[in-house]
């Protein structure tokens, strides 16, 4: 997978089309085959641009920057990236015809060590949803809910359910001690957009910020409920935490009772399509109401 | 003064270390998920005091504990009562094995400020009460660059006392302060030395440390002359590159949670009713908020001014009130950035511009 040449070309036309004011894509970090995220707004730059399997992080997650902010965007996005992009047009929080997204059919991207990263091995919507053009793949048109392969639950989550419940229990609080809230999780996540986020606010005492695994647990507990049903598995939250803890069992646990219970539901995969929490169906399940 | 060295090898290093761990409160890396935090050991097989330093977190949390209790307070009818927590959470005497070098010299740093205006005597104490067993790396790490920096790497300007792995399998311990010093003869020496597990330094010791110090400080990418960065951003503040280099930084704060240097914290409460617990914990000045004020007003309300107190701090202010960088090239931020920023980058890049203009 490598559509540098491609990407060079189309931010060298919208560039001197007028067309945008600022691209963000990846570049190289000059020393070795890691990639760093890159915003251009001098149109000589464009030649720095790549695009390769190690084009890891979410580029959506800039959307939420000052440098981006009513200004007319080019950007990058790969399968689950441009779910992250439907959900935040959807939640209104940028404007289409502020954007030129370049989608990529994606083959999955590779982690440190050139493994195959597993949300890739089991990623069920590799192309881009949303796009002004299309690299790779065909232009199908007609996206299925569930995408090209069958959804499957996360073989983490699948292990950790077979745990006996004491296990679990030990095996989390491991994962809340570990946790020393930085809040790197929130900040790296393309969908944690709040302006104050509930978790900073100084009357709740609930995560006040102190480093207390309660504190831990509450903070990832919240955070992860309010993106149950948004998540769409970047995995960004867990290339920025310095503790490498295993954040995406929480979002894919989530994921899989929601798919289960919401007709099939997978974030972001439609447009306008506003969330498993946001829609009313006869077909909602309604025996956990006593 | 003079401090002694003592020759090795690993076996007698390790029964050095599980000598330590029955006698000592001890302290050592210890893995979980993949990353190595500083905590409290028993024994050596549940701790590897020789983890490679790009997946260990600082030590920073054992003196300047993530969040320290400060205080808890009651609230009555007649006023509040405020009073010292019930949990003690400074430290007895301890010891700390494993810390890299750059980690230890990061103590040395933050003394400097620890025992400017305000004197925070809980920092104190846990220095006092503690041993540091430092070791040299052998190689450098993608991101190191501690030989650039302004302390004698060489001369293993370091705490307490120094491991160094010579070649054929030699190890060399060395006491650096008297603390050191004090700590290596109360560890039964005439018993290792009798049994031949340690042997007295020779007159050939010096220059094999000075050997591998050659090989470990040939294997750097990075290399800078700090004393010119020093100077060049001292004189560039109002620079537009600042914008620039932070563009693509996420604000996520985790450079300065694992930094061993950064020392900004935060005051909160956790109460319930009319009692409460006032908790002190790390702030980091890529945050939002950071120097927010109860009106509304911040000083540094956008990106690269918050980045710009970040470089600046580093590599002028602190240098300038207290004479050192208050970096040490450990490259702790740039392996944990999710978005591969790299400090040595950014502030060679924003002195290369002031080249320019």
């Amino acid at each position: 997978m490598n559509y540098t040449k491609q990407i060079q070309d189309i931010a060298a036309k919208l560039f001197a089309e007028g067309k945008i004011d600022v691209f963000v894509g990846y570049r190289m970090n000059g020393f070795d085959d890691n990639q760093v995220p890159v915003l251009i707004t001098d149109p000589q730059d464009v030649s720095k641009l790549v695009f390769t399997d190690k084009s890891v992080f979410n580029l959506v997650n800039y959307l939420k920057s000052d440098h981006t902010r009513r200004k007319r965007v080019g950007l990058v996005v790969k399968g689950c990236d441009s779910r992250s992009l439907n959900l935040m047009l959807t939640e209104s929080q940028v404007k289409r015809q502020n954007l030129y997204i370049i989608g990529i059919a994606c083959e999955g991207v590779v982690d440190d060590a050139g493994q195959k990263m597993q949300n890739c091995t089991e990623c069920v919507v590799p192309d881009a949803v949303v796009f002004d053009e299309l690299l790779g793949g065909t232009l199908s048109g007609s996206l299925t809910l569930t995408g090209s392969k069958p959804y499957q639950v996360n073989a983490d989550v699948t292990a950790l359910a077979a745990m006996p419940l004491t296990e679990r229990a030990a095996y989390f609080e491991e994962v809340f001690e570990n946790c020393i809230r930085c809040n790197a999780c929130r900040h790296s996540c393309p969908l944690c957009y709040c302006a104050k986020c509930c978790i900073d606010q100084e009357t709740a005492t609930l995560y006040n910020g102190a480093n207390t695994t309660s504190s831990a647990f509450h903070a990832l507990m919240t955070w992860s409920l309010h993106l149950a049903g948004r998540c769409v598995d970047c995995r960004n939250c867990e290339k920025a935490c310095p503790s490498h803890l295993p954040l995406h069992l929480l979002h894919k646990q989530n994921e899989s009772v929601i798919y289960e219970n919401f007709q099939e539901h997978l974030a972001g995969v439609i447009p306008e399509d506003r969330g498993a929490f946001y829609k009313y169906s006869l077909k909602d399940p309604d025996d956990f109401i006593m | 003064m003079n401090f002694s060295t003592f020759v090795t090898d690993k076996a007698g290093l390790h029964k050095f270390y599980e000598d330590i761990m029955a006698s000592h409160e001890t302290f050592a890396p210890v893995e979980k998920f993949g990353k190595f935090d500083f905590k409290k050991v028993t024994s050596l097989s549940e701790c590897d005091p020789e983890s490679p330093i790009a997946k260990t977190l600082s030590i920073k949390p054992l003196f300047f504990p993530r969040s320290a209790k400060v205080m808890k307070y009651v609230a009555t009818s007649s006023g509040t009562d405020v009073s010292e927590t019930d949990e003690d959470h400074l430290a007895g005497n301890r010891v700390i094995l494993g810390v890299k070098h750059c980690d230890a010299r990061s103590l040395q740093v933050l003394d400097k400020v620890y025992n400017w205006d305000y004197i925070d005597t809980d920092y104190q104490k846990r220095r006092e009460n503690t041993v540091i067993v430092s070791t040299r790396c052998d190689k450098a790490e993608t991101h190191c660059f501690c030989t650039s920096l302004d302390y004698d790497v060489e001369n293993l300007d370091a705490l307490d006392v120094v491991v160094v792995n010579g070649t054929e399998g030699k190890i060399y311990i060395k006491a650096r302060t008297e603390k050191g010093e004090t700590f290596i003869s109360g560890m039964n020496i005439d018993n290792r030395l009798s049994k031949n597990e340690w042997r007295k330094a020779d007159d050939k010791t010096a220059g094999e440390i000075k050997t591998q110090y050659e090989s470990f400080a040939g294997s750097f990418r990075l290399k800078m002359d700090y004393k010119e960065v020093n100077e060049k951003l001292s004189k560039i503040f109002d620079t537009p590159e600042f914008e620039n280099v932070s563009g693509n930084c996420i604000s996520c704060n985790t450079c300065a949670f694992v930094c061993p240097t950064c020392h900004c914290f935060k005051i909160s409460d956790e109460k319930v009713k009319d009692t409460g617990v006032r908790y002190k914990s790390y702030d980091s000045c890529n945050n939002g908020y950071f120097t927010l004020m109860a009106g509304g007003h911040n000083p540094r309300p956008v990106k690269y001014r918050r980045w710009r107190q970040r470089a600046m701090h580093k590599f002028v202010y602190y240098k300038e009130r207290f004479g050192v960088n208050l970096c040490v090239g450990c490259g702790k931020c740039t392996i944990s950035c999710p978005v591969n920023i790299s400090i040595f980058e950014v502030v060679n890049q924003v002195s290369a511009a002031s080249m320019q203009e």
